[in-house]
């Protein structure tokens, strides 16, 4: 059943549109992630649904309610910032408890719920702390339990991890996505960091110039991109414009090369032009296994990044990435020489326009 | 830092301490010496003894005290108001809070007589025309201090996040913006206090008692107790600096942004 839903929302800041019908439902429990660049209005959203920004038009609706003209403090929507924002002249505890004391709820329904709080966020002991004697990472999780203290129908989180270094980001994420599963509360994420969105989201919104670009899955956002925004700005990825040769046959060409995909062409005709792409990890060497497209291609460049080994081959005119993974007895070929790389019809993805 | 370097730097802080000090020591001196030939409170007990003085001085601390706190419910939401809806009127509020350094304190006394002398708003003999005053010449000083107190805080932030918890406007200002902004507010109440203390013109003109007019007519007809009043005038002002930096020692609002 839909928990959230927002119809037609758009914004617009002295004519110029930030957000441009952007509808959403999301599910009670579901964890969604905004991810886009900045300037996409991604904040803006979340903070048309937290009600500190009015929309131009459309409805924020919660749980069948329409709250889209209802006050920030009288939505029930928690909120987790950036900068923490935590009281400075009150202790963690006090920060957790703020939220139930407006609701006047009794002293001791108030403890108790801040020594759970406390409890989920592993903070027991910092209780009597003020803000400053914490660390970052500590601080957010003190906002976290804040925001969830009031039991908020909706959590939403704007960047909540980009103040922080690099290693606590990656464990307060998992904590973050841990808590929202065991208290089953319905989160919004906005991020720009595209890793975070995909380790973290049940789904994603990619958002660019205002506008929703795919809704989907981790797993469908980075394998099936749909536009080419959304193939570049998630992971890494080889585009290249190419030629319709045979829609029945769903053949391509491109510089000459002829490429099958899996993708439908039904609608398309020959001599059209289209945008493919191919994730660099969707690549093999031809000499180790052969699959239904085969590109002659010379080695350009070795990129060791680790776990992967990245390498560039030149494809006629175009460059394209292909990923292997990393082993001590990868036999790598030298730069300049020729080889055939392979991938399957199913890699070649065709984007919208 | 060279040994020269040192010599002048104790130089020149020594001539300021002098400099400062030196007319203070004498006034005190000269206040001790009422009784011929040996020194004592006695220009300082018989100040006290003055009906008048207690009068004047207690009608100044009252002012001072009203000011203050009408001075707190306006400047305090107006400066929230500004910083967090409307910054971009900022400049202009700014250059209002300092026209009092630019009009004469005559000119503003004669503008308030010729104003509120008349119906509609016949209100020149009351109270209330003089607090209204003293709050406008305490202006630069409470506004500013308020407002630095607000820009060392992330207003815009600690607002949303009160709200998104279910505060409303009044929660927020007196329970998380306030007590934050405190030491600001309260060197702008002990500097708008001190302007109280020691303003002559709005008070002699609009006829009412206070301090200083009481001071300038005990310079008139008296040796001695004008000297005691200064220095009971100053030791008052010192008191009240004190208290603003025993409240603003350390504390948890001492950090605000930090902390990460």
């Amino acid at each position: 059943m839909t928990h959230l839903t927002l119809s037609n929302l758009s914004k617009q800041f002295s004519g110029n549109t930030v957000v441009q019908d952007f509808n959403l439902d999301v599910k009670k429990g579901e964890f969604v992630s905004f991810l886009g660049p900045s300037g996409c209005g991604k904040t803006t959203t979340l903070r048309m649904i937290a009600g500190f920004e009015v929309p131009t038009s459309g409805k924020v609706t919660l749980d069948d309610v329409d709250i889209t003209d209802r006050a920030p403090n009288q939505r029930n929507v928690g909120m987790v910032f950036q900068a923490y924002a935590l009281f400075p002249n009150m202790t963690v505890a006090q920060n957790i408890g703020f939220g139930l004391r407006i609701r006047r709820e009794s002293g001791a329904a108030i403890k108790e719920r801040v020594a759970e709080m406390l409890s989920i966020i592993h903070l027991e002991q910092k209780g009597n702390s003020y803000p400053y004697q914490l660390s970052g990472g500590q601080q957010q999780r003190v906002a976290l339990a804040r925001a969830l203290a009031n039991r908020p129908q909706v959590l939403l989180l704007d960047e909540p991890l980009s103040a922080l270094d690099a290693k606590i980001r990656v464990q307060l994420r998992a904590e973050i996505r841990a808590i929202q599963r065991k208290l089953n509360t319905t989160a919004i994420y906005v991020t720009h960091d595209q890793e975070e969105a995909l380790s973290i989201s049940d789904r994603i919104v990619v958002m660019y110039e205002g506008r929703i670009e795919q809704i989907g899955t981790p797993f469908e956002i980075y394998n099936f991109p749909q536009t080419a925004f959304v193939a570049s700005f998630v992971g890494t990825l080889n585009t290249t414009s190419a030629e319709v040769v045979d829609p029945a046959q769903k053949l391509l060409q491109i510089d000459g090369v002829q490429l099958q995909t899996a993708e439908d062409l039904a609608n398309m005709h020959k001599g059209d032009k289209i945008t493919i792409a191919i994730r660099p990890e969707r690549f093999n060497f031809a000499a180790v296994e052969k699959k239904a497209n085969i590109l002659d291609c010379q080695i350009e460049n070795i990129t060791f990044l680790g776990s992967v080994v990245r390498i560039q081959v030149a494809v006629g005119s175009n460059r394209f990435y292909m990923d292997t993974f990393n082993n001590p007895f990868l036999e790598l070929p030298k730069i300049g020489a020729q080889d055939q790389v392979t991938c399957s019809r199913e890699a070649v993805l065709v984007l919208k326009s | 830092m060279k040994r020269s370097g040192v010599i002048w730097s104790w130089f020149w802080m020594i001539l300021g301490i002098l400099y400062f000090f030196l007319p203070l020591v004498a006034t005190f001196l000269f206040s001790l010496r009422a009784k011929l030939g040996v020194l004592s409170f006695l220009a300082y007990t018989q100040l006290f003894h003055d009906s008048n003085f207690i009068k004047d001085f207690s009608f100044s601390v009252l002012w001072g005290l009203l000011t203050i706190i009408v001075g707190i419910v306006i400047f305090v939401p107006t400066a929230f108001w500004v910083r967090l809806k409307v910054p971009q009127v900022r400049t202009a509020v700014e250059f209002v809070t300092l026209l009092p350094f630019v009009i004469p304190a005559i000119v503003f006394v004669f503008g308030l007589v010729r104003t509120f002398s008349h119906p509609p708003f016949l209100i020149v003999n009351s109270p209330a025309l003089l607090i209204a005053g003293y709050i406008v010449l305490s202006m630069p000083y409470m506004y500013r201090s308020i407002d630095t107190g607000l820009r060392s805080i992330d207003v815009r932030t600690l607002t949303e996040a009160g709200q998104s918890l279910g505060a409303g406007w009044g929660t927020i200002l007196f329970r998380i913006i306030l007590p934050n902004i405190r030491v600001a507010i309260l060197s702008g109440a002990f500097l708008s206090f001190a302007i109280v203390m020691g303003e002559y013109i709005l008070a002699q003109y609009l006829a009412k008692p206070a301090f200083a007019p009481f001071l300038a007519y005990l310079i008139q007809e008296k040796a001695y107790e004008p000297a005691a009043a200064t220095i009971i005038s100053f030791a008052l002002t010192w008191a009240c600096m004190g208290i603003i930096q025993l409240v603003g020692r350390g504390g948890p609002q001492a950090q605000l942004a930090g902390g990460h």
